[in-house]
């Protein structure tokens, strides 16, 4: 249930090398290969990552349920529970209600081998590597048709590939630190983060939030925003970003007994009078501290 | 007919309960409006502070997470409603992260209207530790879905403020407040009294935050082997996708894994009485101290 002519042949969803399938009217699953370009700070899958591939199924199932209708990601929270074991992760989302203006799913991500099997660790299913839940706003159809026409026959298949970058994933969007400790950080608005409305895809903007939290809670804590390790993300999107640049900022939290802290981190569209675009609260654990990937 | 009254009162027909104000009251929240600075016909933010009581201490030393997220609820939900005014609101969805459990007190929280869409409003709130130098301790973000209120008739005199509620005589917990059912495990139950329901009818967000608390602890402590000391819920995550009408609410926990010491739980909740229907989806973020 591709989109025609997005995302464009260089898009950051193509580099990250998507696997959709929609397996029933209400599930779907989609899955990316771990390779060092998406790894956080301790070896595991950054969070923005996990969130980028909650997104996609969201809106892979959103787009079927939803039809004719489209939809706006409102919300989005992401937690880490376990390292990714697998040499692949894969969120698996469901719907859990469809209302008149809002559609609510949840999506557990988890690691699968080659043949596309949960991954086993002792004889048993490896935990979970990630849950996460979202909302969608429902945008009520034009009269001219939906966007696109789901595939009446399920399951159905698609990839999103076709990137050649070898950048580290948030090199690839071009993140630029101006200042770690208030957590700001600079991405420009260009066709290779785009969604399908030309803003900011909501995966890029979990990046941004997690690259700025990171700086800023590191700072707070004496490290450099690269020894940290965002564990939890929930953000909610306000507006469109469309011009650009995207600037962050960050007000840190108290630190919790474990080392664990939060910031809340706002994105503006530098661009477009400041708007604010987005809210998220971002947890993040010195690399120390994070448990090492088996 | 149910009517809101200038100082919140709710006055249902029957004069029994105050349904607006029973379950902040009981955490005691002071609530104020802050001046527009925008110029905008609604209110752009409010402010409430509450003491943190003896007996609503958890075991992380400060508030228990639960009842931080019933003051959040009570004053974002206040000030959302204020803002979409003549209609009123229920809340949709609660993110909060919660970095500090050993509060001093009192907790000073804000609230401001980030986005009053015509179908939902959203809203950032904040909590400080006065006790504390103004540390920083959990921040929110609270979704709510505009209605029409129907017979409810609101009227608040503006700027809205309400003093802080005097301490309880005979104080008692929150999960005894709350009517949550005594138990271990990885289920858990609520009473749905008439005192728990808010002037809509239906269960308080409150409430349903404090059972997902409660349920995500009981729930890690029997899965988790290193869980044998004391526990507290953190970072929550709560969709409330449909009202609690019937009763009892019952909260369904998966452990979904530990990391770091913290154990991230599943809750679902579930209206027993109302043909077991999924009412509450979320998770809770519970740390063994």
């Amino acid at each position: 249930m591709s989109l025609p002519g997005y995302p464009p042949p260089e898009h950051f969803l193509g580099d990250l090398g998507l696997e959709v399938e929609v397996t029933t009217e209400t599930t779907a699953r989609v899955r990316t290969r771990v390779t060092p370009e998406v790894r956080s700070p301790d070896g595991g899958v950054r969070v923005g990552v996990l969130a980028t591939l909650v997104d996609i199924v969201g809106g892979a199932i959103a787009a079927r349920v939803l039809r004719p209708d489209w939809m706006a990601t409102a919300d989005l929270a992401i937690e880490l529970v376990g390292p990714p074991v697998g040499p692949w992760v894969e969120a698996q989302g469901s719907v859990l209600r469809r209302g008149r203006t809002t559609l609510v799913i949840e999506a557990l991500v988890v690691a699968v081998d080659e043949d596309g099997a949960t991954t086993s660790v002792d004889g048993r299913a490896a935990d979970p590597v990630a849950w996460a839940s979202m909302t969608f706003a429902v945008l009520p159809a034009k009269g001219d048709g939906p966007p696109v026409q789901p595939a009446a026959e399920l399951p159905v298949r698609w990839a999103i590939t076709g990137g050649a970058s070898t950048l580290p994933v948030l090199d690839a969007l071009a993140v630029t630190v101006l200042d770690g400790a208030a957590g700001r950080v600079s991405v420009p608005v260009r066709p290779y983060l785009h969604n399908s409305f030309g803003a900011v895809q909501g995966g890029v903007v979990a990046l941004i939030a997690e690259a700025a939290g990171a700086e800023a809670l590191g700072a707070a804590q004496g490290h450099d925003g690269a020894d940290m390790v965002v564990t939890d993300l929930q953000i909610a999107y306000l507006a469109l970003g469309k011009v650009g640049p995207i600037v962050s900022s960050a007000r840190v939290l108290a630190t919790g007994p474990d080392g664990r802290a939060g910031a809340v981190v706002e994105l503006r569209d530098a661009g477009a009078d400041d708007r604010l675009t987005t809210v998220a609260n971002v947890t993040a654990v010195p690399v120390g501290a994070a448990r090492a990937p088996a | 007919m149910t009517t809101v009254g200038p100082d919140g009162e709710v006055e249902d027909g029957t004069g029994a309960v105050d349904r607006r104000r029973h379950v902040s009251d009981y955490f005691r929240l002071e609530r104020w409006e802050l001046p527009a600075t925008t110029g905008d016909d609604g209110p752009a933010s409010m402010a409430g502070r509450a003491p943190v009581d003896d007996h609503q201490r958890g075991p992380g030393g400060g508030l228990r997470t639960g009842g931080l997220l019933t003051s959040l609820d009570s004053l974002g939900g206040f000030t959302s409603g204020l803002a979409v005014l003549p209609r009123w609101i229920v809340t949709t969805s609660l993110l909060a992260t919660v970095s500090e459990l050993a509060h001093v007190g009192p907790l000073r929280l804000r609230a401001d209207v980030l986005r009053r869409g015509r179908n939902s409003v959203v809203c950032a709130l904040g909590v400080v530790d006065e006790g504390a130098d103004d540390r920083h301790v959990a921040a929110a973000t609270l979704t709510c879905a505009v209605l029409d209120p129907d017979a409810m008739t609101l009227e608040f005199e503006r700027p809205f403020a309400l003093p802080m509620p005097p301490p309880q005589a005979d104080p008692v917990r929150p999960e005894a407040f709350f009517c949550i059912e005594p138990g271990h495990g990885p289920v858990t139950r609520l009473r749905l009294e008439d005192q728990l329901r808010n002037p809509w009818g239906i269960l308080h967000g409150g409430a349903v935050a404090m059972l997902a608390d409660e349920a995500a602890c009981r729930a890690t402590v029997a899965a988790v082997p290193a869980a044998t000391g004391a526990v507290a819920a953190t970072d929550v995550v709560l969709h409330y996708l449909r009202p609690v009408k019937v009763g009892p609410a019952e909260a369904r926990c998966t452990v979904l894994g530990t990391r770091d010491g913290r154990t991230t739980v599943r809750v679902a909740i579930h209206d027993v009485g109302a043909d077991d229907r999924l009412v509450t989806l979320g998770s809770v973020t519970v740390l063994t101290l």
